[in-house]
């Protein structure tokens, strides 16, 4: 028999908070992260909103407990921030002191940076302190910088498909603990805004110049945001031995692709669909037990009819509350997979079921709309939480209250 | 990792004529430029006309290869689909960073953008062979095909019959000067069949594409069981000589990632030390250094299991080979952080 | 207008890397999309890119972008709509 997996720490830095209080705190004033840049170099700065963590790169440096030097990126600091709480709240003190792998998630990398930089990176005349920048390109450089800061040497991988990638870092990350590969993972994704990214989701028109409204009728797309989130996994023998205090428990997952567009779901919401039943399958849930849908909700055009359609075909007449919490924190890409986890292991721990902010009428090719006031006081018991990606990438996440 | 698995059928594009025909035969490519380029086979028997005019090249290697392996494989649907990638597709990141600038982020082409992300070859593979299993693209350097693979074969565990498992990797001229410009190439130009005797900081680039159809029982068909398989991250001193010791206490023959570059040759010696009596083949001189060079030293080491026998033409400067190879010992590490032993075994 | 009909073709197929097609393959009122030219999504938004590069034309809506892609003669038409008579 396979380990059961549990959460036992959370940390996580976005747009509504500096730390898990602080986002839990806005979740509940129902007070959005949505605003305009300060730090994106665009000409979209006061045209497209953001979600971007108010705070300077000067100052997340502070945060994350490191002097200001080259190299670390926006994405690394956000993710280190968010490291450290999770593993302060997990009670870690050191991660050699059990075997610990990093399970990270990255969609741009220190895109963030190297592209303020780049043309001076491949311009022969120009040299200087930037050129430490240039190992920052790719994926695992933010991993690295993030692992050797907190001492992880045991597994590091990390894992980019697009929208789903950390989704899939925590999915990664309970499958190696049940394989009995390791006890103890931490998993999950970090993202900085990017002149690259905006653009990219621009080109693809894709981007609302309104705050974006998830399963609205007049919803035309997403805004972007950033952040960075990790939750730390323990299998059940581990836990009981080091007597680790339990948040609650991850119990199902799955990834599916959908193979039908490199960019767009399906209008049927196939993909998703089988997502969301493989998950709830393997957390031996029903459907009737479930209490609540993070839903991807990007309020693009198509996915939010596909996700909904889904809904409609997995639920039928009886789809669970569900909401999109993207208005609060932006679409934060890589990261958002492990945002939505923690929100999900929130409204476990406190009874609450979020507002989908910015709706206010019914699309038309749905029956269903999501919750769109603050419901406190709400037993939940068990959360689905949806992301998906280019490429056809589909995953869900069944996360569990703890029942012993 | 316990547990084993097997190696059904592979594919490679890279430097040398690997896509097609007998490689116990075909000539060594090699260059003084210090990178080391792919020779591209002909897409369109792989892949519709209207699906390739808007791909980049490391897309339509990717895909090509991932194809050609299923081809091989005698496999219709893939099942699971796991690539890594150290860089995805740099023509399409470099285009739209570019582009940007160029049109002052206005009139954006949303091509480069949605081809420079990193799972988009395996998006591809699913689409053209409509497959709606399970789908996960790593992209961390020297690890990008090693976690992939870890990921396989943990899926093999879980009771998957088979997955398809890959690695993808360019290099452009831009990149290649990026690059130059932190130390990661040797300074004067070095001709690649002399690789190893040029000790010197930094490598000879290269790139390519290779994929596997991994099983979790053997047939005839089958190139070789991996049945041992360990990451190490950035190892403290004396670390890796004994991860190499407790790794394996034998193997017939050691294929290694040698690229004599001085920076990081130490590394090499610590397996020298342990292993002192065992013939080595280095394969550098033949794919480049890259991210995911890992898959190609697998390929190669696969089907000398196989074939029983070496690539001579390839690996003239070796000689005293054994008789018999029953069982080959993998090591490669990238730019000394990350380092990956296998151990392959005949079948 | 048949000036602009032949220049058009050319551009989408440059734009669209139509590497087997052409001028005269595409008919001024055969669909682009679906059959036709086996064009997709994506292509849609490249054409849109090729009326703001080369016509200076955006178009905000994707709706409205559907109709006007039509076809080689919806999006000439459109073009000229837009140019000073």
């Amino acid at each position: 028999m396979a380990e059961r997996v549990f959460i036992t720490g959370i940390g996580m830095v976005t747009a509504i908070g500096d730390d898990v209080a602080g986002n839990l705190q806005n979740l509940r004033l129902q007070r959005s992260g949505l605003g305009y840049s300060s730090y994106i170099d665009t000409i979209y700065k006061n045209v497209l909103p953001v979600a971007e963590v108010k705070r300077s790169s000067e100052s997340l440096f502070e945060m994350a407990g490191i002097p200001v030097r080259e190299g670390f990126t926006r994405t690394t600091l956000l993710g280190l921030v968010a490291m450290r709480e999770a593993l302060l709240h997990a009670g870690i003190t050191d991660v050699q002191s059990a075997p610990t792998g990093f399970i990270n998630a990255s969609t741009v990398g220190g895109m963030c940076d190297t592209e303020k930089l780049y043309f001076d990176i491949i311009n022969p005349e120009k040299t200087g302190l930037f050129l430490q920048y240039i190992d920052t390109l790719d994926c695992a450089d933010c991993t690295q910088r993030i692992a050797d800061a907190v001492g992880f040497s045991e597994h590091i991988a990390t894992i980019s498909t697009a929208c789903s990638s950390s989704a899939n870092a925590l999915m990664f990350g309970a499958r190696m603990i049940k394989q009995g590969m390791l006890p103890r993972m931490v998993c999950g994704g970090t993202e900085a805004l990017t002149r690259f990214t905006l653009n990219g989701f621009n080109s693809l028109k894709n981007v609302d110049k309104q705050f974006c409204r998830p399963f609205d009728q007049q919803r035309t797309g997403l805004n972007l945001g950033e952040g960075a989130a990790y939750l730390v996994l323990e299998g059940e023998s581990f836990v009981k031995a080091n007597n680790s205090r339990i948040l609650a428990e991850l119990t199902g997952y799955c990834n599916t692709n959908e193979a039908f567009h490199p960019t767009s779901p399906s209008p049927e919401g196939d993909g998703a669909y089988e997502a969301m039943k493989a998950a709830l399958a393997m957390s031996g849930r029903t459907l009737e037990e479930v209490t609540y849908i993070n839903v991807h909700g990007t309020a693009t055009l198509n996915n939010d009819v596909s996700e909904g359609k889904a809904l409609e075909r997995l639920f039928g007449g009886k789809v669970p509350l569900f909401s999109s919490t993207k208005p609060f924190t932006g679409h934060t890409l890589a990261a958002a997979g492990a945002i939505e986890a923690i929100f999900s292991v929130l409204a476990i721990q406190n009874g609450l079921i979020f507002p989908n902010l910015n709706f206010s009428e019914k699309m038309e090719e749905l029956n269903i709309t999501p919750v769109t006031e603050l419901i406190e006081g709400y037993p939940v018991n068990n959360v689905i939480s949806n992301s998906f990606g280019f490429g056809g990438n589909n995953a869900s996440l069944v996360i569990s209250k703890y029942e012993g | 990792m316990k547990g084993k698995c097997y190696i059904q059928g592979m594919a490679a594009i890279s430097p040398q004529p690997t896509f097609e025909g007998d490689i116990f035969s075909a000539p060594l490519v090699h260059t003084d430029s210090n990178l080391l380029a792919c020779i591209e086979p002909d897409y369109k028997p792989f892949v519709p006309g209207n699906s390739l005019r808007r791909m980049t090249r490391v897309l339509k290697m990717g895909l090509t290869t991932a194809l050609k392996c299923l081809q091989e494989s005698g496999v219709a649907t893939p099942g699971p689909i796991i690539t890594g990638t150290g860089k995805g597709s740099l023509q399409d990141t470099e285009r739209f960073i570019k582009e940007i600038e160029d049109y002052k982020e206005t009139a954006l082409n949303p091509t480069p953008f949605i081809q420079s992300t990193y799972n988009s070859v395996n998006g591809l593979i699913a689409l053209q062979q409509k497959c709606t299993a399970y789908n996960n693209t790593f992209v961390h350097r020297g690890f990008s095909f090693e976690n992939a693979l870890l990921d396989s074969m943990m899926l093999i565990q879980e009771g998957e019959p088979h997955t398809l498992t890959g690695a993808f990797e360019e290099i452009t001229a831009e990149h290649f000067y990026i690059k130059s410009r932190i130390g990661y190439w040797k300074s004067e130009s070095t001709d690649s069949r002399e690789l190893y005797k040029h000790l010197s900081p930094g490598t000879i680039a290269g790139e390519g594409a290779v994929f596997f159809t991994l099983a979790g029982t053997p047939t005839q068909q089958s190139y070789a069981a991996i049945s041992g398989f360990k990451m190490l991250y950035k190892p403290v001193p004396g670390k890796l000589t004994a991860t190499l010791k407790n790794f394996t206490t034998h193997a017939d023959l050691i294929v290694t990632g040698r690229n004599g570059d001085s920076n990081f040759e130490h590394y090499y010696q610590e397996l020298d030390n342990c292993f002192p009596d065992t013939p080595q083949l280095p394969f550098k001189h033949l794919c480049g250094e890259y991210d995911t060079a890992g898959a190609f030293g697998l390929w190669l080491s696969a089907h000398i299991l196989k074939a029983q026998q070496v690539p001579q033409q390839w690996f003239s400067m070796f000689n005293q080979l054994p008789e018999h190879i029953n069982s080959i010992l993998f090591y490669n590490h990238f730019y000394g952080e990350q380092h990956v032993m296998i151990l392959l075994e005949r079948v | 207008m048949e000036e602009l009909k032949k220049k058009l073709k050319e551009q989408i197929i440059e734009a669209l890397n139509l590497q087997d097609t052409k001028p005269a393959d595409i008919d001024d009122n055969a669909p682009l999309f679906g059959e036709g030219l086996g064009l997709d999504s994506i292509d849609s938004l490249e054409l849109m890119v090729l009326l703001e590069r080369q016509y200076h034309i955006k178009v905000e809506d994707p709706r409205e972008g559907r109709k006007i892609l039509q076809s080689v003669q919806s999006m000439a038409e459109f073009i000229q709509s837009k140019q000073p008579a």
